[in-house]
């Protein structure tokens, strides 16, 4: 995006350094690409497809209508609750586990090779299993949820608690700390840009998992929604709730950007 | 057991696997003592005064602080290290505070004395900044406020001003004697800087060899208070080529010797 602002204001002769004309402003290029993506996509589908088909224009339409749609709320909250359930059950879990992993030898040993696995394992390949565990119910989608974000948590914290430089840690035992007090006021802290990052990575897994547990389980909730929508010949309808998923997703992004920012100023010098 | 040795050293030797760092160490401390620890670099001299804070063990001998062996770290005796070790979430006051607040200190007790000590090495003004935002020489102003504000009576020096530019380290070593004279403790300074272990150390220790030895103990005996004074009195320069002829004699030999 730079690199092409770039290129574009360099070819515009004796334009000065650092002036670049307006169609060349990052704000400019990204909405203009925008506008010419959903005009193609209207085109195309005024053209080409039957009108059930959803359409920028059509989505516009019904967006205000489905937004305060009781049903539309009642499946988004439903959704939302049960990834910021999992996501919390998965910090605090994974949290304990991955420090335990990365400070004490034995847990690491143990536990290193299952909790790669179980990292590995797509989710979506075992989710017949949870409905079978869990019932046919949002118990499934947040045992689903946890299953999906857990483990890179944990991941993530480990490598965090491991990579705890020495030096801190000679510090807090040349002042007399033991054991629970360096874990919470060195290692801890130490760790937490790769905490972060793991709920990070956790977030958009999470989502991923409550979406894809509802259309395989038929839970009422987003997921079910765009697919119970597409099947009536809904499409935009569905489509809404399709934006409000990337705007969650993009919004818990931001949110552990600012988090980072704020109270973590120091972390992104590198300790 | 002199009882005016705040630190004594017995027979201490210190080995890592087949590794001797140094043996048969033997020497004592005075209550308000400075001694200056010299030596080529990799010659044990970080290695003995971690073994003076009892944070690793000694593999023959004992070191006795207040005629306690010393096996743990222990109140009275704090250390200000080489890279400051400063912990970068926490803010210039947090900092300072950290030995206190382990040490179970009244938050009142930490109310009073975090300012007194942030402004004895010239930080206030700068308590909430984090370590990051700060030179290097205001990290170690900070470092050394966290070792002073838990009142130790014995503060181990471990190259405090190896990791800071000349000028800097040349203003700290005057700040830190001023703080000294104002408030003499024992005190162990680990340094590869001739002129720093002379003007610092009321002896310096020249260690040698590997594994180290004592190699000589210099005697300084220049006046207190020093200050920038004392870097043009005679008497240093020719302290400073004693310890200098001391040191080249096996400094030499150790850079062209395969390091570990």
């Amino acid at each position: 995006m730079t690199a092409v602002g770039t290129a574009l204001a360099a070819g515009q002769p004796a334009a000065g350094n650092g002036t670049r004309p307006w169609y060349a402003a990052p704000l400019a290029l990204q909405l203009a690409a925008g506008v010419v993506l959903l005009g193609a996509w209207e085109i195309g589908v005024r053209m080409l497809a039957p009108a059930y088909v959803a359409r920028p224009s059509r989505v516009v339409v019904v967006f205000l209508r489905v937004l305060s749609d009781a049903q539309f709320l009642a499946a988004a909250a439903a959704t939302l609750r049960a990834v910021l359930e999992g996501l919390l059950l998965s910090i605090m879990l994974g949290t304990v586990i991955g420090l335990a992993m990365g400070r004490v030898v034995a847990v690491e040993r143990g536990l290193r090779y299952y909790v790669n696995s179980l990292f590995a394992t797509p989710m979506v390949a075992i989710l017949p299993l949870m409905s079978l565990w869990f019932g046919y119910d949002g118990d499934a989608r947040l045992a689903t949820v946890v299953f999906a974000a857990l483990f890179s948590v944990v991941v993530n914290t480990c490598d965090g608690a491991r990579a705890v430089p020495n030096d801190y840690l000679e510090v807090a035992h040349s002042f007399r700390a033991r054991g629970w007090r360096t874990l919470l006021d060195v290692v801890l802290p130490a760790s937490l840009p790769y905490l972060l990052a793991g709920v990070r990575l956790a977030a958009g897994r999470a989502l991923v998992a409550a979406v894809v547990a509802e259309f395989f389980v038929s839970i009422p909730g987003l997921g079910y929604y765009i697919l119970f929508n597409s099947r009536t010949f809904k499409h935009s309808e569905a489509f809404v709730a399709v934006i409000v998923l990337v705007a969650v997703g993009v919004g818990f992004d931001a949110l552990i950007n600012w988090i980072t920012r704020r109270y973590l100023p120091w972390a992104r010098r590198g300790g | 057991m002199g009882v005016n040795h705040r630190i004594e050293v017995r027979g201490a030797g210190k080995s890592f696997g087949s590794l001797q760092v140094f043996r048969d160490l033997n020497l004592d401390v005075g209550e308000r003592e400075v001694l200056a620890v010299i030596g080529p670099s990799g010659c044990g001299k970080t290695t003995l005064l971690r073994c003076m804070n009892g944070l690793v063990p000694l593999s023959e001998g004992e070191i006795l602080v207040e005629g306690a062996r010393m096996t743990a770290p222990r109140e009275g005796v704090a250390m200000v290290f080489q890279h400051f070790g400063l912990f970068p979430w926490k803010t210039v006051q947090q900092n300072v505070a950290y030995g206190l607040k382990l040490a179970g200190a009244a938050a009142s007790e930490i109310g009073e004395k975090v300012p007194y000590f942030i402004n004895l090495v010239g930080l206030t003004g700068f308590e909430g900044y984090y370590p990051y935002q700060v030179s290097g020489g205001m990290q170690q102003r900070c470092g050394l406020a966290r070792a002073l504000a838990v009142g130790p009576r014995v503060m181990l020096m471990d190259e405090p001003f190896g990791a800071v530019d000349a000028q800097t380290r040349e203003i700290l070593q005057f700040e830190l004697l001023r703080i000294w004279e104002a408030r003499p403790t024992t005190m162990v300074f680990v340094t590869h800087a001739i002129d720093e272990a002379v003007l610092m150390g009321d002896r310096v220790l020249v260690l040698k060899g590997r594994p180290a030895v004592v190699h000589e103990i210099v005697t300084v005996d220049l006046p207190r208070p020093r200050s920038r004074a004392t870097l043009s009195d005679p008497r240093f320069a020719e302290l400073r080529e004693h310890v200098w002829g001391t040191l080249m004699a096996d400094a030499r030999r150790a850079e062209f010797e395969i390091t570990r």
